[in-house]
């Protein structure tokens, strides 16, 4: 029987301080709400609530957890304190900030500042195509200072993708969702095994995940993908796949019109299935996106100009 | 004494698990107990809890470091067990006293008694044939036994699963004996639970066990009975133990109870249904422990907030 679907909690309902407006999102781990605290300003709080574990139904606060399961639920508590603990000790503009933690109807939640604003998902739907190098330049650049932040805390996200990039309303990105800390990773715990969105995971966390082969780089894969996926407007190639056979066509020979060589190969270098030949650090990246970015716009407007004139001719 | 144990308990595919499983040891004498809570019946598992947890009491009061007398000391146990059982059951004006079938063993001087009441079975193996087993207090299982009807046809009969002894019930339990078993090198002693005797062909166990590698034939029959058990996978628990010679070289995972004290035990009760599949028990999250997460966690919060 698959696992059915968790009944959120209600429009209105009171939870401690905070009064829920609306559900933001439902995963199989966790149910994400839009509330509003004491002070009337909105907040994300998101519930641990893993469907395979505890079910709520509809008119019920308190989920029922089969006896057998709550030692399992229990223990994936863990992997949600985890993801509080890695959070609580950043604050960086570019990474969620959380502001509580707290327990109720027998699960525990964690309160986060709400931002106005959309997913760099939503923003690659609605733009297909259309996404400017300097839109990508711009929005990566931040928040690889916010992913530098995680690193130096000796953590590693381990779930970047478009879906969790939060854009604000002014256009500065943020890390959201680090349900995938790395905690839940060196377990065989088949009920909460993390899932990966096939296309942004590194090839070293598919199958038997060798925790001391993930790194900075395991991150840096993530970061390329989501690049990539901004120039395709789609998810790339999964990497359990490109290693059986690679299929990506490399971002230089697909774009060169449209983006810079610099750029493109860059994405290129990130997305590398060998993780040596990747950038090795956050900030040897953030190099190398800086360090040639001054020759980038000659290339790109020369690059716009072609394909202009050669529409012209068409 | 010397010897490797392995034991296991799983839910199958049943929401709960009713089967309990104990080992205790002292310097000189092993016990090992299985016993089945009844399901359909009030609070099965209770009455398995009970029963394993009286008899290892039981044990660890009198094996100082040996028993006087091991058929003495099993026929007390599993009695007082049923009584205890009753006990709870009044104590409590349940309707109905829960039931569990129970199998224990000791081996003391290199030597093997056990007793049971109901359908968990003792296997004594010795070279991948059969050296002993229990009979179960099963009318059908009788009826095969006397060639009244087929082994077939036992697996499909109506009343396969009804038995006529067990700790708990409205009667006394029947409780019967083994002989005297001497122990060699190399001989397993195993006790299981009906879900793994139940689905496996009479050959498999005696034949997995032939190896004598306790540590690995046990978890591979167990996924073999559950395999063959299907969507309505029964309760299974084991317990085996492989016989050493005391003087042989250190076996890789075996036990040598000469250098315990006189006054110590060594007990491994397995009381809680774990996890489904989750072969490793989960380290256990308590209320505190909670608690204790989310101080620190808003901790952190408060002093990395600028």
């Amino acid at each position: 029987m698959p696992p059915q679907a968790n009944v959120p909690l209600p429009p209105g309902y009171q939870l401690n301080e905070y009064r829920i407006e609306r559900q933001l999102s439902l995963g199989g781990f966790s149910i994400v709400y839009l509330a509003f605290d004491g002070e009337d300003a909105p907040v994300a709080i998101k519930e641990y609530l893993p469907n395979s574990l505890a079910l709520r139904s509809q008119g019920d606060a308190l989920p029922s957890i089969a006896e057998e399961n709550v030692a399992t639920f229990r223990y994936g508590m863990k992997c949600f304190f985890e993801e509080g603990r890695a959070l609580a000790k950043i604050s960086h503009p570019n990474v969620v900030r959380v502001q509580n933690f707290f327990r109720a109807n027998e699960t525990v939640y964690m309160v986060m500042h709400y931002e106005r604003g959309r997913t760099l998902q939503e923003h690659i739907q609605k733009h297909k195509g259309e996404i400017r190098e300097s839109f990508i330049r711009t929005i990566f650049s931040r928040l690889l200072n916010g992913l530098r932040e995680v690193h130096t805390h000796k953590l590693l996200h381990l779930d970047i993708k478009p879906s969790n990039i939060y854009l604000r309303n002014d256009g500065t990105p943020v890390l959201i969702d680090f349900g995938a800390a790395r905690q839940t990773l060196s377990l065989d715990t088949p009920l909460l095994k993390p899932m990966y969105t096939p296309g942004f995971a590194a090839p070293e966390q598919y199958n038997n995940i060798r925790r001391e082969l993930l790194g900075p780089w395991t991150d840096i894969y993530s970061v390329g993908a989501s690049m990539y996926a901004c120039m395709a407007a789609a998810a790339p190639q999964a990497a359990d796949q490109r290693l059986e056979r690679d299929q990506l066509a490399a971002a230089v020979k697909r774009w060169p019109d449209k983006y810079s060589r610099h750029l493109l190969e860059t994405v290129d270098w990130c997305m590398r299935l060998n993780y040596l030949e990747r950038p090795q650090s956050v900030f040897a990246l953030q190099k190398a996106l800086a360090d040639k970015a001054r020759s980038v716009p000659r290339v790109t407007f020369l690059g716009g100009l072609r394909k202009r004139v050669r529409d012209l001719i068409k | 004494m010397k010897f490797t144990i392995y034991q296991e308990s799983r839910p199958g595919k049943r929401p709960t698990n009713e089967d309990r499983i104990a080992y205790s040891y002292s310097r000189d004498t092993l016990m090992m107990v299985v016993a089945d809570g009844m399901g359909g019946h009030l609070h099965g598992e209770v009455a398995a809890q009970i029963a394993v947890q009286y008899i290892t009491e039981a044990f660890q009061r009198e094996a100082h470091p040996q028993l006087k007398d091991p058929f003495l000391f099993l026929s007390g146990a599993l009695n007082n067990a049923h009584h205890a059982i009753l006990d709870y059951a009044a104590d409590r004006f349940l309707p109905e006293a829960p039931r569990t079938t129970c199998v224990a063993c000791i081996v003391q001087d290199s030597i093997a008694y056990w007793a049971h009441a109901g359908d968990s079975r003792l296997y004594a193996i010795r070279g991948g044939r059969i050296l002993g087993v229990t009979r179960d207090h099963s009318r059908v299982q009788r009826m095969v036994e006397d060639g009244l009807i087929t082994a077939e046809a036992a697996v499909h009969h109506p009343a396969r699963n009804r038995i006529f002894s067990c700790l708990g019930g409205a009667s006394p339990p029947q409780i019967d004996f083994s002989k005297k078993t001497p122990l060699m090198t190399g001989d397993v002693i195993l006790l299981c639970t009906d879900g793994v005797w139940g689905p496996l062909p009479s050959d498999v166990i005696p034949r997995a066990m032939s190896t004598g590698n306790v540590l690995q034939a046990t978890p591979a029959l167990l996924n073999q009975a559950e395999a063959r058990g299907g969507e309505n996978a029964d309760n299974l628990s084991m317990i085996a133990i492989r016989w050493e010679d005391s003087y042989a070289e250190d076996t890789l995972g075996s036990v040598s109870t000469k250098t315990m004290p006189v006054d110590s035990f060594t007990t491994q009760m397995e009381a809680f249904a774990k996890a489904r599949k989750g072969a490793q028990p989960l380290p256990n999250l308590s209320d505190e422990d909670i608690e204790r997460a989310i101080q620190e966690i808003n901790a952190a919060i408060r002093k990395y907030s600028k």
